[in-house]
């Protein structure tokens, strides 16, 4: 090891260090990092990436480990994870990082080059990128070291799916609802996170709602699921599973993330594998048409929503219109915070399992 | 041991018993109050006793009667008290108010403050708090382990009637509800009771044409026809026979005291040790 190495692995420990550390990182072990790597052209998804902030852009926070946003200021350092996101309403991008700037994609720490924006969007955050953070081994560390321990799925646990129209269709609050609902039966609730991309809001939103345990997909090692394989995907789910069975829940509760149209929503819920995960789902959509063309769109795969949920149910002309066009009744957050509703949902998921009990 | 009523005055003394009785008051206006029956020596995993009185509101009396022998099994009782000028209709459980929402939330105080452990309750009721227990333990049978109702006026059966004589009624109302959880209902141990002499029309019973038709015209034999309705469920839904008992307490009318005195809470707590 020569002295420019050595210089160069000790100041990224200590500007490591010192760093605002993304959520995406959570699970990460600080003492785990050894030096820096500038080979960029080597980054994959879930490499950490130490970066100082250049310019403020759309993301003027970053959400830290500890669970609460951190003002960015330019010149701070920060450590995320290489990957790629897709938010219609705000970013896609992929998991590459350009030496002479990468793209804050997400607030939960996500790092990567933007190739599309929603008009309403400003710029990205632009974050300068000083290396890859490297292990004793001198290999770029990744989320997946890690992640929890890959585990099959546990029989006997009731999942019930949240999926919608799009992003911000209200799956959030209504699985955190749901969950909330459960908890208050009594039961011992998983929520999970199933796909998506790193940020803590999902997350505290389930703790908010009271459940036991909450986990997403950076527990299985990825900061962000999208272009991600589907059997790497379902992998997650699976050990995001066990981890709940573990845990000792009654029932996992399970957020999927975009709409039923986005590649890796409707990749997952057209293989059987992945669809067999699920007891049953609740579909959130902010109106009538929306409805009907979800319910649509997951026909073919054999999935029918035991209930419409969402942003629709405060809405009660779209819902009405809804509930006649689809069959299906509309669940409001309010109800499925409620026990009996919430137990009402989960027995009408399982009712065919609790026959052959 | 010693009763406290409400306002903290000693209303009675005992002799020395494994046990102390005590009153909680109530947590804001829609909390309930109710007497907590605490054996000096706990079980480790003894399954409490919930205990709703009927529409004399005789909490305490309930809590009373079960207090020897639960305190000698170990196990705690808790009898809360649906005040009147905030409970009017709790035997009715959802409706005008959630006395069942309000239920779950005083088990779990007495759970995070540990008078309980986590877990199922045994669940009785006499009279209109027959009628509360068994319709919380239909709509939340995931919080009971058993169930013991004594002489309710009337059933929630599992029939097509409409909701609260029978399951049926909107799609997503409380009867649907209630009939998704049936199959766990029926899963729980099941003792209904009556005393053998509350055999007549009452007038303080709800009766008309149709609900008389229903369930018949006398406490005993609406719980004599209740408890085949769970066992004609089961059959008709392909489940396993329910663990569904039927005793007439002999000598019995309509009194708490007189039906406890005729093995009421040797049945309650008895089999359920």
């Amino acid at each position: 090891m020569d002295a420019s190495t050595t210089l160069t692995a000790s100041f990224a420990l200590s500007l490591a260090d010192a760093a605002k550390w993304a959520f995406t990182t959570r699970r990460v072990d600080h003492a785990a990092v050894h030096g820096l790597s500038v080979a960029f052209d080597t980054a994959r998804t879930g490499d950490l990436v130490l970066g100082r902030v250049e310019r403020i852009g759309s993301h003027k926070n970053i959400q830290l480990v500890c669970g609460r946003p951190s003002a960015l200021y330019p010149g701070d350092a920060v450590v995320l994870a290489c990957g790629a996101r897709y938010a219609a309403d705000q970013f896609e991008g992929v998991a590459e990082i350009d030496p002479d700037g990468a793209d804050m994609l997400a607030g939960g720490g996500v790092l990567g080059r933007l190739r599309e924006k929603n008009g309403r969007m400003a710029a990205p955050t632009r974050i300068i990128p000083l290396g890859l953070l490297t292990g004793a081994d001198g290999r770029a560390l990744n989320l997946d070291r890690f992640a929890l321990p890959r585990a099959l799925r546990p029989r006997g646990l009731p999942v019930i799916g949240l999926i919608g129209a799009g992003m911000n269709s209200g799956k959030t609050d209504a699985a955190a609802s749901l969950a909330h609902g459960l908890m208050r039966a009594g039961l011992r609730v998983a929520a999970i996170k199933g796909t998506g991309t790193g940020a803590f809001g999902d997350v505290n939103a389930y703790a908010d709602a009271g459940a036991h345990v909450t986990l997403d997909f950076t527990d299985a090692g990825m900061a962000s699921t999208y272009r991600e394989p589907l059997p790497r995907v379902v992998a997650g789910l699976d050990t995001l599973l066990a981890e709940a069975a573990a845990r000792d829940c009654d029932v996992a509760v399970v957020e999927i993330a975009d709409g039923v149209l986005q590649r890796e929503t409707a990749a997952l819920l057209a293989d059987p594998t992945a669809r067999s995960a699920f007891d049953g789902f609740l579909y959130a959509c902010p109106d009538a048409l929306s409805a009907v063309g979800g319910v649509a769109a997951l026909a073919p795969h054999g999935v029918r929503p035991q209930a419409l949920t969402g942003l629709i149910s405060r809405a009660p002309l779209a819902l009405t219109e809804a509930e006649a066009a689809t069959g299906l009744r509309v669940i409001s957050r309010e109800a499925l915070r409620d026990p009996a509703a919430a137990m009402a949902v989960l027995r009408a998921a399982t009712a065919p399992l609790a026959a052959a009990a | 041991m010693t009763l406290i009523r409400p306002e903290g005055r000693p209303a009675e003394s005992a002799a020395a018993e494994p046990c102390a009785i005590a009153w909680r008051a109530p947590t804001g206006r829609e909390g309930l109050g109710c007497w907590i029956v605490q054996p000096k020596t706990p079980r480790p995993g003894a399954t409490p006793l919930l205990a709703i009185h009927g529409i004399n509101r005789g909490a305490d009396g309930l809590a009373g009667a079960f207090a020897a022998q639960a305190a000698a099994e170990g196990r705690t009782v808790i009898a809360p008290l649906f005040a009147e000028e905030n409970w009017r209709g709790y035997q009715r459980l959802v409706a005008p108010r959630r006395a069942d929402l309000a239920l779950m939330a005083l088990l779990e105080d007495l759970r995070l403050s540990g008078v309980i452990g986590a877990g199922r309750v045994d669940l009785f009721g006499y009279s209109g708090g027959a009628q509360c227990a068994h319709r919380f333990a239909m709509l939340h049978p995931q919080q009971v382990r058993r169930l013991s109702a004594c002489a309710a006026g009337w059933w929630t059966f599992p029939d097509a009637a409409a909701f609260p004589y029978g399951h049926g009624g909107a799609a997503d109302g409380w009867g649907a509800r209630m009939a998704a959880a049936l199959p766990e209902f029926l899963r729980l141990d099941i003792a209904v009771s009556v005393g053998g002499d509350d055999d007549r029309p009452d007038p303080a019973m709800r009766s008309a044409p149709a609900i008389d038709a229903q369930q018949g015209r006398s406490r005993l034999e609406r719980a004599r026809r209740w408890t085949g309705a769970l066992i004609a469920a089961a059959a008709t839904r392909g489940l396993p026979a329910p663990k569904v008992s039927f005793t007439v307490l002999p000598g019995a009318g309509h009194d708490f005291t007189a039906c406890a005195r005729a093995g009421l809470v040797g049945l309650t707590l008895g089999r359920f040790a």
